[in-house]
């Protein structure tokens, strides 16, 4: 008998026979297979025979039915057809043990610079179906997820060469590190008349900048009044201390 | 330091209702401002239930110890407050019918020890004005944007696009969703916007910062002269602007003026 297999992220997660009587597909518990993701209608989808065939439909959805990656209203499935709903994959299949293999996300989503985007083809798919000029559409099929950035393989850090701060050296680990005298602040400034945070130091991609938060900024001895990039070696004197960074 | 506040929000001129939200705690220093969609399945509970669930979980304690991912922990607490509110409208969604499908984008800051802790999902954006220019500190999670960042088309092309209205990202959609975090230096002078997509689609950058510009010391006059001009530019969305400008202490441009 032939079946649909619910599959998310290339796993299975369900499957359901379908033989004379019509399935439907949606969020909603009633439905034959339910989908459990607010991305999918309460009634979704639905499959059915029609003579020696099965016919899939969509029950006006919200974001749509797609068969290998063409959005539909009525088709007639064939074996492997691979069937969209939301970020779920339903493969249709006539036969017992087989399983074809269902498109992996990453294939609509080719990586260009690291990070993610649609490709044309999805795109177009995408619009024709879902830009009906309705106020905002949600399409979460494809979540390109741009990480936070990291150090990119460059270290920044601190070593303190007067002035008491408890440590003798920092690595810039955080997006922003703070000097001062705030519970916040990496750099941890000790004495009565120490300002909460004195400057900022902001990892900026690939370098760092610094910026002078409360007190008075040197950098190699030149007053800072605004942002100012760092470099490696630059010495850097704020509210007593007297710091040195290195970028490597 | 101290934070002057204005807020404004309109229907506009098209849509029957807003469903915008904005909140604003200045004993806090949190402000958020939500775009809620949806239409008939509720986008204003969306945008409600999410300023309430952010605003209460900062209130009860979000700023845990230790950071994320290099953030402080005031950042890290406002990403898990939009986290929270994800999935108190995912729980809204499948315990009601009527409000399947709803969703939202957000957009907040939550200001302390002279950082900006910024936590946004969507379109709604976050701009600095200050005098080294006026830039957004959010990246749109939109198809546009993401089509700009590629190289497929440019910021000019992306402000023509008809698919302007695609979201990659919103709250309400799924339970694992990834919120982007941010954090800038804030000092005297710096003034921030936060503003949903009904702003930014009908008054210019350039605009924009005009206003800030104008209206600087008065941030309520800057929001209601923006939310006009969205309206006079035709009002096709709602809209909704947070000013935030950053004063000095009373104590120190005292001391600034002796």
């Amino acid at each position: 008998m032939p079946k649909l297999i619910l599959k998310f992220d290339d796993r299975d997660l369900s499957e359901c026979a379908v033989g004379t009587h019509p399935i439907t597909i949606g969020r909603l518990p009633d439905n034959d297979l339910v989908i459990d993701n607010p991305a999918v209608s309460g009634r979704h989808a639905r499959v059915y025979r029609e003579g020696n065939h099965y016919v899939l439909e969509d029950l006006k959805s919200t974001n749509g039915t797609f068969v290998n990656d063409k959005p539909i209203a009525r088709h007639t499935l064939l074996e492997g057809d691979v069937i969209l709903v939301g970020k779920h994959t339903v493969v249709f299949t006539q036969h017992g043990g087989e399983q074809t293999e269902a498109p992996k996300e990453e294939q609509f989503v080719p990586e260009i610079g690291g990070t993610k985007v649609l490709d044309t083809r999805k795109q177009k798919h995408l619009l024709e179906t879902l830009d009906r000029g309705r106020p905002s559409q949600m399409y979460d099929a494809v979540v390109p997820k741009t990480a936070i950035p990291t150090t990119h393989g460059r270290i920044g850090t601190i070593k303190v060469v007067s002035g008491n701060t408890g440590q003798s050296e920092y690595v810039l680990s955080a997006v922003t590190t703070m000097i001062g005298k705030a519970d916040t602040a990496q750099i941890r400034l000790k004495g009565w008349f120490k300002p909460k945070v004195a400057a900022a130091i902001a990892r900026k991609g690939e370098g760092f900048t610094i910026t002078p938060m409360s007190s008075k900024l040197l950098v190699n001895g030149e007053k800072v009044t605004g942002r100012r990039a760092l470099a490696s070696g630059d010495l850097i004197e704020v509210s007593g201390v007297t710091l040195e960074f290195t970028l490597s | 330091m101290r934070l002057k506040v204005g807020a404004a929000t309109s229907v506009g001129r098209v849509r029957p209702i807003n469903e915008d939200a904005y909140l604003v705690q200045e004993d806090r220093a949190l402000f958020v401002v939500c775009d809620g969609m949806g239409g008939a399945a509720a986008g204003e509970v969306a945008s409600l239930l999410a300023i309430e669930t952010i605003g209460a979980f900062v209130r009860n304690g979000a700023l845990g110890k230790g950071t994320h991912r290099g953030f402080q922990p005031r950042t890290a607490g406002l990403g898990r407050a939009v986290e929270e509110a994800n999935r108190a409208i995912i729980n809204k969604a499948q315990s009601d019918s009527a409000h399947a499908g709803m969703g939202t984008t957000v957009v907040a800051t939550w200001i302390g020890d002279g950082l900006a802790s910024i936590a946004h999902v969507g379109d709604s954006r976050l701009y600095m004005r200050n005098a080294s220019g006026f830039e957004a500190l959010t990246k749109d999670h939109s198809l546009v944007e993401a089509q700009v960042q590629a190289g497929l088309i440019d910021r000019e092309q992306s402000l023509k696009s008809e698919h302007q209205n695609i979201l990659l990202r919103a709250l309400g959609r799924e339970p694992d969703l990834e919120v982007e975090l941010g954090e800038a230096t804030i000092a005297v002078g710096d003034r921030l916007l936060l503003c949903t997509d009904g702003l930014t689609r009908t008054v210019s950058d350039e605009a924009l910062a005009a206003a800030l510009d104008r209206f600087i010391g008065n941030p309520q006059a800057a929001c209601d002269h923006l939310i006009a001009t969205a309206n006079e530019n035709g009002g096709p969305d709602n809209v909704t602007a947070v000013v935030v400008e950053v004063q000095g202490s009373r104590l120190s441009s005292f001391f600034r003026r002796s």
